[in-house]
C-alpha cells in the first residue's frame, strides 16, 4: 500500500492547498533557519571567556523592537491573504453556478466503523468504496449516524467532519482515473484506525457502467452452496444488520448487495478475496477487534456456503 | 530595608515543628515552599505514569498491525497519557514553581492564603488519584483528552470512565483556580516596598498573567464538564442531536478552555526562560517591558482563537477566516519574545550550565513548535493536516521541547535554592543530550508521518513502508526519552545527598530569592534588600552601575 | 491574631473568584440562548415559566442585597447589633428565594418535567440549579458570618475585610440572577 501524501494533488481542488503548503512551509523553514543561526552564532560568539568583566547591560532598543514586530506582522498579513484566496479556490461553495442550492450527488454517512455511501440521483446505496467520474465534481453531503467522524482523502483535498445532526457539504473531484486512499480523521472509537476510505475515480463511461451495475438487484444464487449461503444469511442474525437488496433491509452494518465487486473488506481492513472473506467471517474480531460485528461461530460447511453466496454478489 | 514583622515565638514554633515533625510536617504544611516541592514531586510521579503510557503507545506503534495492545486498551492509554500530562504534570508542575518562587521573588513571607494553597495541592492529589482509580474500575476514560461528544456520551462511552474523567478534572480544577486566585492576591497585595509592577521579576509577571488566564479559562472547562455529566447521568440533552442539541457546542465550550490552557502551560515557561537566559548570559533581559507587555497581549488574544481547533467542523469560511486572522495575530507577541531572548544573549558572556543548555535548546525547539502552529492557522493547511501526526508533532515540540525544556532549565537553576545543593552538571549534560536527541528522534519524523497521511489516535496502521520506518524511528526516540528521565531522576536523588553545597546565590543572580539562604528559612527572609529596579541584587552588587540609574547621566545622589 | 495583616487580599481574591464564576454561568446561559426555541413541542420557557411569580421572588432576592449592604455598613460603623439584624434579614430573604425556587421546581416535577425532558428543561434546570446552589452556599457563608459576629467578630480590620469579601459574594449571586432572570424568564418567555 502506498502512503497518501498531503503534498500530492490529484484534484484541481487540492492543487491550491499543495501550493500554499509548500510556500508557507518554505517561509516557516526560512524563519527557523534564521532563528537557528542566530542562536548558534550567539552561543558560540558570546561564550564567556576567563577574566571577562560583566558585559554591557543593554536594556533594549525601541526601534529594533518595532521592526521585529512589524515585519512578522506584515509577513502574516500576506500569508493571510494567500490563505483566504486558497480557501475559496479549494473549497467552493456548495451551490451551482447561479447560486442555487443543488441536491447532493453523493451522500456519505459515517458509522462506527464503516462508510454508508449513497448515490441519490442514481438511486442506490453501497458501502465503503466510493466511485467518482474523473474530471467531474460531485456535490457530496457528509453525515454521521452515531459519533463524529471525518472524511479525508489527502490527495483529493480538504478533510471535513461528519457530525450527527449537522450535515456538511463539499465538492469531491478527482482529475483523472485512479485509486485514492484516505481515512477517517476524527477519533470515533475502538476501530477508528481501520475506518479507511477508498475512492476509485473512473472514466465517465466506466463510471456509468459501474453505477448501472450497482443499481441492479442481485440475481438469485445459481449453485447449491450459494443457495444455502443465502438461506443462512436470512435465518441467522446477518440479515438484522446488513442490507442485501431483495433479501434484507438494515443499516447497522454495511450494505452487502455488491460486496464481491469491491476491492477491500471491512472498510479497507483486508483485500477482498475468498480466502480473506472466509477468514473474516470465521473471526471478525481477529482483524477488527472490538468493532460491532459479532462472531457468528459458523461451522466450516456453513462458512463455505456463506462465502460462496457472498461471492455471487458482484 | 524592609523588616519582616513576624512574631518571634510563632517563628520559633514553626521552625521546630518543621524540623521535628519530619514527614508529618510535609503533610500538614501550609508553607508555600513545602507545598511547591510537593507539587513538583507529585508532578514528577505523574510524569512517570504519563511517560509509561507513552512508551506503551509507542511500543504498540513500533510495527504495523501490531498486537501488543488491543484497541480499547490503547484508547484508554492515549486518553490517560494526554489527560495526565496536561492536568497532572505540566500545570501542577508549573503551579509548584509559581507558589514556591512568587512569594520569594516579591519579598513576601508566604502566599496571601497559605491554607488555600495547601487545599489546592491536596485537591490535585485527590483528583489525580480519582482519575487513576478508573484503571482499577476496569474502565479508564477512552475518548481522548478533549472528549468530543457524542463519543464521550452514553451509549458510546457506556461505562464509568468518562465520569471518572469529568469528576477528577472538576476536583483538580477547583485546586487550580484556587491557586490562580491565590497568586493574584499575593502579587496584588504582598509585594515588598519598592517592588512596583515595573520591577517584578519576569517569572512573577508571567505567573500573574497566567493566573488571570487560569481563573478565566477553567470555568469554561467546568461548564463543559458539568454539562457532560448532566447528559451522562441525568439524561440531559446538551450535546444530543436527537433532542435538538449539538455536539459542536461541546467543542466551542471546551476549546474556550482548551486554547487558553495551552498558554497556561507555556507562560510560566516563558517566565523561566526570562530568568535563566539573562543570568547565564550575564546581561539584563532585553526589552523587559516588551516581554511583559507582549504576554499581556497573548493572554487577551488567547480568548479569541479557540475555533482554530475546529476548522474541519464546517463552520463556514467567514468564521474560519476570523479565527485564522486572530490565530496568526497571536503568533506575533509570541514570536518576538524569541528575538528578545536571543538579543539578551547577544553581546553577553554566556555560561553553558545544564540550565542554560535547556534554555537555549528551548529557543529552537519552541520555534519549531510555534512555526508548525502558525501553519495550522493557515486554514487550508489545517484542512489537510489537522487530526494527523503533524499536530502530534506540533504539540509535543511546544509542550516538551518548549515547556518541559523550560521546566528542566528551571529545575537545574532553582534546585540549589530548594535544597541547598547543586545538581550534578555531568549527569545534567547526559540528561540534556539524551532528552534533546530523544525528543527530536521521536517527534521530528511525526511531521513527515502527518504529511504522509497518518491520522492521529490510531492504535495501529496498515503496512505502508514509509510509515513503518518512521514509526519505528519514533519509537526508538521514545525509548531514548525514557532513559533520559531515568538519568534525571538519578541526578535528583543523588544530588539531594551528595550534591555540592550551594550557598544562597550559586549563580550570581539578581532577583530576591537569591538574597536568602538555600533553602530559605520558614519565614523566607531575615532581611529584604532595598528594591529600586527589577534586579535588586544587581543593584546591590553593582553600586556603580545600578539598573535604576539607567538613562541618567549623573548619579542620583550627586547633586 | 496575625502578626501582620495584608490589606485587601480578601477583596482581591473574592473579586477574581467572582470574575471566574461569572464566566461559568455565562456558558450555561449561552446554552440556554443557543438552544432557545428548539423545544417547540414539549415544555418550553413560554409554556412553563411564570415570570411574574418568579419576578416577585427575584425582587426578594435583590432586596437581600440591600440588607446585605446595610449589614456591612453597620459593621463598618461598629454597630454590631444592627449588623447582626440586617444579616439575619439577608438570610431570611435569601431563604425565601430558595423556597420559591423549590416551589417552582416542584410544580415542574409534578408535571413530569425534569432535567432530561427536553433541551429547555436541561438548560433551565442546569442554569437555575447552579445559581440556587450558589445561593445556598452563600446562605451557609452568611450563617457562619452570623455565628462569628456572636463571638465578638468584627472589631479587627482583618475580620471586617473577611466580612466584606462575603458580602461581595452575596452581591455577585444576586447579580447573576439579574442575568438569569432577564434572559430565561423575560427574554425566554416572550
Amino acid at each position: 500500500m502506498h502512503a497518501s501524501s498531503v503534498l500530492q494533488a490529484h484534484s484541481r481542488l487540492d492543487q491550491p492547498i499543495v501550493h500554499l503548503t509548500i510556500v508557507v512551509t518554505a517561509i516557516m523553514f526560512a524563519i527557523l533557519v534564521l532563528v537557528f543561526f542566530l542562536v548558534v552564532y550567539a552561543s558560540l560568539r558570546y561564550r564567556r571567556r576567563p577574566g571577562m568583566a560583566e558585559p554591557y547591560q543593554n536594556f533594549g532598543n525601541k526601534k529594533l523592537e518595532i521592526t521585529w514586530t512589524v515585519l512578522p506582522f506584515l509577513l502574516l498579513v500576506s500569508i493571510f491573504v494567500l490563505t483566504v484566496i486558497t480557501m475559496g479556490d479549494s473549497d467552493p461553495p456548495p451551490t451551482t453556478a447561479n447560486g442555487a442550492d443543488p441536491s447532493p450527488d453523493l451522500v456519505i454517512i459515517g458509522h462506527q466503523f464503516w462508510w454508508e455511501v449513497r448515490y441519490p440521483k442514481a438511486g442506490f446505496t453501497t458501502a465503503n468504496e466510493i466511485h467518482l467520474p474523473a474530471g467531474q465534481r460531485l456535490l457530496t453531503r457528509l453525515e454521521a449516524a452515531d459519533v463524529i467522524h471525518d472524511f479525508w482523502v489527502p490527495e483529493l483535498g480538504r478533510k471535513m467532519d461528519m457530525i450527527p445532526g449537522t450535515p456538511n457539504e463539499l465538492w469531491l473531484l478527482a482529475d483523472h482515473p485512479g485509486t485514492f486512499l484516505g481515512t477517517c480523521a476524527e477519533f470515533c472509537g475502538n476501530e477508528h484506525a481501520w475506518m479507511r476510505i477508498r475512492v476509485i475515480s473512473q472514466t465517465p463511461q466506466d463510471f456509468a457502467d459501474w453505477e448501472q451495475q450497482q443499481a441492479q438487484s442481485p440475481s438469485l444464487p445459481n449453485n447449491p452452496a450459494a443457495e444455502r449461503g443465502e438461506q443462512l444469511f436470512r435465518s441467522m442474525s446477518c440479515a438484522n444488520c446488513h442490507t442485501i437488496r431483495g433479501v434484507s433491509s438494515a443499516d447497522v452494518g454495511p450494505d452487502l448487495t455488491h460486496l464481491a465487486s469491491r476491492e477491500t473488506l471491512a472498510a479497507g481492513r483486508l483485500e477482498n478475496n475468498p480466502v480473506n472473506l472466509e477468514a473474516w467471517l470465521h473471526d471478525p474480531n481477529n482483524f477488527k477487534p472490538q468493532s460491532y460485528m459479532p462472531n457468528a461461530n459458523l461451522k466450516p460447511d456453513d462458512l463455505s456456503a456463506m462465502v460462496a453466496y457472498l461471492e455471487t454478489l458482484r | 530595608m524592609s523588616e519582616v514583622p513576624v512574631a518571634l515565638p510563632v517563628l520559633r514554633k514553626l521552625e521546630r515543628f518543621e524540623k521535628e515533625a519530619g514527614m508529618l510536617s510535609w503533610l500538614a504544611s501550609v508553607d508555600h515552599k513545602q507545598i511547591g516541592i510537593l507539587y513538583l514531586i507529585t508532578a514528577l510521579i505523574f510524569f512517570i505514569a504519563g511517560g509509561v503510557e507513552a512508551l506503551l503507545m509507542r511500543t504498540q506503534l513500533m510495527f504495523p498491525e501490531n498486537r501488543f495492545l488491543l484497541p480499547d486498551a490503547y484508547n484508554q492509554i492515549f486518553t490517560m497519557h494526554g489527560t495526565t500530562m496536561i492536568f497532572l504534570v505540566v500545570v501542577p508542575g508549573l503551579l509548584g514553581l509559581m507558589v514556591y518562587l512568587v512569594p520569594l521573588m516579591i519579598g513576601a513571607r508566604d502566599m496571601a492564603f497559605p491554607r488555600l494553597n495547601a487545599l489546592a495541592y491536596w485537591l490535585y492529589v485527590i483528583g489525580g488519584c480519582l482519575l487513576y482509580f478508573s484503571f482499577f474500575a476496569h474502565d479508564a476514560p477512552a475518548a481522548g483528552w478533549f472528549a468530543y461528544t457524542p463519543l464521550s456520551e452514553k451509549p458510546y462511552s457506556n461505562l464509568q470512565g468518562m465520569d471518572y474523567w469529568a469528576l477528577s478534572l472538576l476536583v483538580i480544577g477547583v485546586g487550580t483556580v484556587a491557586t490562580g486566585l491565590n497568586v493574584i492576591a499575593t502579587v496584588a497585595t504582598m509585594r515588598v516596598k519598592g517592588m512596583s509592577l515595573r520591577h517584578l521579576p519576569l517569572f512573577t509577571w508571567m505567573s500573574l498573567i497566567n493566573s488571570f488566564l487560569i481563573v478565566a479559562a477553567m470555568p469554561a472547562l467546568n461548564a463543559a464538564l458539568v454539562m457532560l455529566l448532566i447528559d451522562r447521568q441525568l439524561h440531559g440533552n446538551f450535546f444530543k442531536p436527537a433532542a435538538g442539541g449539538t455536539p459542536i457546542y461541546w467543542q466551542h465550550v471546551f476549546w474556550n478552555f482548551g486554547h487558553p490552557e495551552v498558554y497556561i502551560m507555556v507562560l510560566p515557561a516563558f517566565g523561566i526562560i526570562s530568568e535563566v537566559i539573562p543570568v547565564f548570559s550575564r546581561k539584563v533581559i532585553y526589552g523587559y517591558a516588551v516581554v511583559a507587555g507582549s504576554t499581556v497581549a497573548i493572554a487577551l488574544l488567547s480568548f479569541g482563537v479557540w475555533a482554530h481547533h475546529m476548522f474541519a467542523v464546517g463552520m463556514g469560511h467567514f468564521l474560519d477566516m476570523i479565527f485564522a486572522a486572530s490565530s496568526m495575530l497571536i503568533a506575533v507577541p509570541t514570536g518576538i519574545k524569541i528575538f528578545n531572548w536571543i538579543a539578551t544573549m547577544w553581546g553577553g558572556a554566556i555560561r553553558f550550565t545544564t540550565s542554560m543548555w535547556f534554555a537555549v535548546a528551548f529557543l529552537i525547539m519552541f520555534t519549531i513548535g510555534g512555526l508548525s502552529g502558525v501553519m495550522f492557522a493557515v486554514v487550508p493547511i489545517d484542512w489537510q493536516l489537522t487530526d494527523t501526526y503533524f499536530v502530534v508533532a506540533h504539540m509535543h515540540y511546544v509542550l516538551f521541547g518548549g515547556t518541559a525544556f523550560a521546566v528542566f532549565a528551571g529545575i537545574y537553576y532553582w534546585f540549589p535554592k530548594f535544597t541547598g545543593r547543586m545538581l550534578s552538571e555531568t549527569l545534567g549534560k547526559w540528561h540534556f543530550w539524551l532528552t534533546f536527541i530523544g525528543l527530536n528522534l521521536t517527534f521530528m519524523v511525526q511531521h513527515n508521518l502527518g504529511i504522509l497521511g497518518m491520522p492521529r489516535r490510531v492504535f495501529t496502521y496498515p503496512n505502508i513502508h514509509s510509515w513503518n520506518v518512521l514509526n519505528f524511528i519514533s519509537t526508538m526516540g521514545a525509548y531514548v526519552l525514557g532513559i533520559s528521565v531515568i538519568v534525571f531522576l538519578w541526578n535528583v536523588i543523588r544530588s539531594r545527598r551528595h550534591g555540592a553545597l550551594a550557598g544562597p546565590d550559586p549563580w550570581d543572580a539578581w532577583t530576591l530569592e537569591w538574597a536568602t539562604s538555600s533553602p530559605p528559612p520558614v519565614h523566607n527572609f531575615n532581611y529584604v534588600p532595598p528594591v529600586r529596579s527589577a534586579r535588586p541584587l544587581w543593584d546591590l552588587k553593582h553600586p556603580e552601575n545600578p539598573d535604576w540609574q539607567r538613562g541618567r547621566r549623573t548619579p542620583h545622589h550627586a547633586r | 491574631m496575625p502578626a501582620e495583616f495584608i490589606h485587601h487580599k480578601n477583596r482581591v481574591l473574592i473579586l477574581a473568584f467572582i470574575f471566574s464564576e461569572s464566566i461559568f454561568f455565562a456558558f450555561l446561559i449561552t446554552a440556554f440562548v443557543l438552544y432557545h426555541g428548539r423545544s417547540p413541542n414539549g415544555p418550553n420557557a413560554h409554556n412553563t415559566l411564570d415570570p411574574l411569580k418568579t419576578g416577585m421572588y427575584s425582587i426578594i432576592l435583590w432586596a437581600s442585597s440591600l440588607t446585605m449592604w446595610l449589614s456591612e455598613k453597620s459593621m463598618m460603623n461598629f454597630r454590631m447589633d444592627r449588623c447582626k439584624r440586617w444579616l439575619e434579614a439577608t438570610m431570611i430573604l435569601g431563604g425565601i428565594f430558595l423556597i420559591g425556587q423549590g416551589f417552582e421546581y416542584h410544580g415542574m416535577f409534578a408535571k413530569g418535567i425534569s432535567i432530561g425532558t427536553d433541551l429547555f428543561a436541561t438548560t433551565f434546570f442546569s442554569t437555575t440549579g447552579f445559581h440556587g446552589l450558589h445561593v445556598f452556599i452563600g446562605l451557609i457563608v452568611l450563617l457562619i458570618m452570623r455565628g462569628l459576629t456572636s463571638a465578638g467578630f468584627g472589631q479587627e480590620e482583618y475580620q471586617r475585610e473577611g466580612f466584606i469579601a462575603a458580602s461581595y459574594y452575596w452581591h455577585f449571586v444576586d447579580a447573576i440572577w439579574v442575568a438569569v432572570f432577564f434572559i430565561l424568564y423575560v427574554w425566554g418567555t416572550r
